[in-house]
């Protein structure tokens, strides 16, 4: 059996905006669009507007009618990327694996750590006291055994509150609540639930899954199962998969060899300035081939840690020569590097041609970095006048 | 928890009347004693542009003599560390207004500040080396800018050599090192230059070119939003078990944004749920208001 908790942050860009304008405090906030335009929807609003009967995904104009008195702001999307930031990492002090479902929403899979911290009560009630002190956000847990159930613990007592739903006892627990309570239920699956009488978890529980799967299929018998408290136990971890790359799509097809090379020294030179600025290497070089038509090839190559445009550039060319083997126009070629670490510390031992390359390299960085990426180019790195498109990733 | 020190790059900023200073000021109205009232420590950046006389210091220990353990950071001469062009008689001069502190017990310690293109090798290190034995006895704070130098090997040089590795905050403009407090005994120095892209960029292209106050200054006009305090504090917070001292200096001074920070820095950092602040600030800064002692 596994403890689940489910972390939500109360009206948290409304929060957010009154740390940033306290006077805000008390007064019915609404972040969203502007009601003199009409247009956006309620991204949040405070409880104090919710009295009024907003919600979130209200449109504006809506919520305007309702509370005109209102105060509408756009909102600080900085703000609270690092306000959500700062609850990560106090939660991360505490849980051993941390799913952040949104800017406000995070799982924690604390099965284990009893031991560590005793009732899971108190412990939720000490991690919301965490948060509420400093950043000074208020959230509300919900404690269960998989994610469903903590989900809807935590949702049934908003604000600042916490639920634990005991083992064994989710089917009682969910019973009484409407249909809605279920994550994933909106308003035309809770009509079509209501038309065939069933207004709450309870009454789904009382029928067979039989019965759901012949009305809605698949996502019926998932509904079912939800009703009777059950829902997925792991918690999904996003890897830390990071690749910088770029890419081209010619303007006109391409079947000049030099032409490819010249623009692949480019792309690889720009992949390469932006490694060196993040101060680090990669030792992974992957090269996208596009054919007229359409037909996309990939071809990867793993190397020694490197932040150099000329081995980038040369293992790259080398993929890129064994991959094209038809004699048909190019339509986007794309380079990129993965597999990072921080730029090594060996490279002032000696002063050997690698080292002096390095600095070049450096040198080169910041000329760049001061004058555009074009002032400096090297070797028969050229850009294509005519490229209709050139596309920058990164991928964090 | 160790003890912080916090405070702002400088006291004397004709803008920060009527932000932090007031706007009708008595005949007896000193800005340092003003400024001791509130903070702990400041850093002292005239002493980068001119020998400062000893009389001048002299000065300054009578006016924070009413707060305790009020300190001066000094920040090296230019010659040092910019220049790299000084002798017997600099360093003479230097040393002279260190001794006058320290006998006061005023003297937190000596930021040694290097440009951006300050790059880590061979010659550089060396130059940190001759340095240090010139001021052997003088808890000594070296503020390096480029990335270069976030490498073990510098860590360890400065460590074996006793100095405090600055962390600082600033734009993120090409290899510029980013926000990492790194330990290397038991001293943390914090400086925060804003992170005001555009102006710096600026400020680079025009570097060594007459500028009037307002442009030299523009690259520091910043006022840190409470999610940034909110992020660096647990940065800061991180490493407080492992040092004695923190030293945090806000450089963002134009308007007095340093000011404001600095407060709400010190509600952040020293766990203070309220600050003792001039009516000034609040005027200028209603946020502040949350946190100010009634």
């Amino acid at each position: 059996m596994r403890t689940i908790f489910h972390l939500d942050l109360d009206a948290f860009f409304v929060e957010v905006e009154r740390i940033l304008d306290p006077s805000l405090k008390g007064k019915p906030v609404i972040v969203g669009g502007d009601p003199k335009y009409g247009r956006g929807v309620v991204a949040a609003c405070s409880y104090e507007a919710r009295k009024f009967g907003l919600h979130s995904a209200m449109p504006i104009r809506t919520a305007y009618k309702l509370c005109p008195h209102g105060i509408y702001m756009h909102g600080h999307g900085d703000e609270y990327t690092l306000f959500s930031k700062a609850v990560k990492n106090i939660l991360e002090q505490y849980a051993p694996l941390i799913e952040q479902a949104s800017i406000d929403e995070f799982y924690l899979d604390m099965t284990g750590t009893q031991k560590m911290y005793g009732s899971m009560f108190a412990f939720a009630s000490r991690i919301q006291k965490e948060i509420w002190e400093r950043p000074g956000l208020p959230c509300s847990i919900g404690i269960g055994s998989n994610k469903t159930a903590a989900k809807i613990g935590s949702d049934c007592m908003k604000p600042n509150g916490i639920t634990y739903i005991l083992p064994g006892m989710e089917k009682e627990f969910l019973a009484p609540m409407p249909v809605e309570t279920i994550p994933g239920v909106g308003k035309v699956m809770k009509q079509s639930l209501n038309a065939r009488g069933i207004y709450r978890i309870g009454d789904i529980t009382k029928l067979p899954s039989d019965y759901f799967s012949a009305a809605f299929g698949k996502y019926g018998i998932d509904l079912w199962r939800k009703a009777h408290g059950d829902g997925t136990e792991y918690l999904t971890i996003q890897r830390r998969r990071k690749s910088i790359s770029r890419e081209q799509t010619f303007g006109n097809d391409v079947t000049s060899e030099e032409e490819l090379k010249n623009n692949l020294h480019y792309l690889a030179g720009k992949v390469c300035q932006s490694l060196r600025n993040k101060s680090w290497e990669a030792s992974t070089v992957d090269i996208k081939l596009r054919y007229t038509d359409f037909q996309t090839l990939t071809r990867a190559k793993t190397i020694k840690p490197t932040d150099d445009d000329k081995i980038i550039f040369e293992t790259a060319w080398g993929l890129m020569k064994k991959a094209r083997t038809r004699r048909v126009g190019v339509r986007l070629i794309g380079v990129g590097v993965t597999n990072f670490s921080p730029l090594s510390e060996q490279e002032f031992l000696f002063e050997d041609y690698e080292v002096k390359r390095k600095k070049m390299m450096r040198a080169v960085t910041r000329v760049r970095d001061k004058y555009g990426y074009d002032s400096l180019l090297i070797g028969s790195a050229k850009l294509d006048k005519k490229i209709s498109k050139q596309q920058n990733y990164f991928q964090v | 928890m160790p003890k912080y020190n916090i405070g702002t790059a400088g006291w004397f900023y004709k803008d920060w009347v009527p932000n932090f200073y007031p706007k009708s000021q008595s005949g007896g109205f000193d800005w340092l004693q003003f400024y001791s009232n509130y903070f702990n420590c400041v850093e002292v950046n005239s002493t980068y542009y001119t020998y400062i006389s000893p009389k001048t210091v002299e000065g300054w220990i009578k006016k924070v003599s009413d707060a305790d353990d009020f300190i001066f950071h000094i920040k090296l001469h230019q010659d040092f560390t910019h220049k790299r062009k000084y002798d017997e008689q600099n360093i003479k001069a230097v040393r002279y207004n260190l001794d006058l502190l320290r006998k006061s017990e005023r003297l937190g310690g000596l930021l040694i500040q290097f440009p951006y293109s300050y790059l880590f090798d061979g010659s550089s290190v060396a130059h940190i080396q001759k340095l240090r034995d010139i001021f052997p006895d003088i808890s000594c704070f070296v503020e390096v800018r480029h990335s270069s130098w976030k490498s073990n090997r510098a860590y360890e040089f400065f460590k074996e050599n006793d100095l405090t590795f600055c962390t600082i905050d600033q734009p993120q403009i090409g290899q510029a090192i980013e926000f990492e407090p790194i330990i290397t005994n038991d001293k943390a120095y914090i400086r925060f230059h804003g992170r005001n892209i555009e102006a710096w960029k600026k400020s680079l292209s025009n570097f060594g070119k007459q500028q009037t106050y307002e442009e030299q200054s523009s690259r520091y006009n910043y006022l840190y939003s409470p999610g940034e305090l909110i992020e660096v504090e647990q940065k800061i917070k991180s490493i407080q078990q492992k040092v004695k001292e923190v030293n945090v200096i806000m450089n963002n001074h134009p308007k007095g944004d340093a000011v404001a920070n600095a407060f709400e820095l010190i509600h952040l950092l020293e766990d203070k749920t309220k600050v003792e602040m001039p009516g000034t600030i609040i005027k200028a800064y209603p946020r502040l208001e949350e946190i100010l002692v009634n």
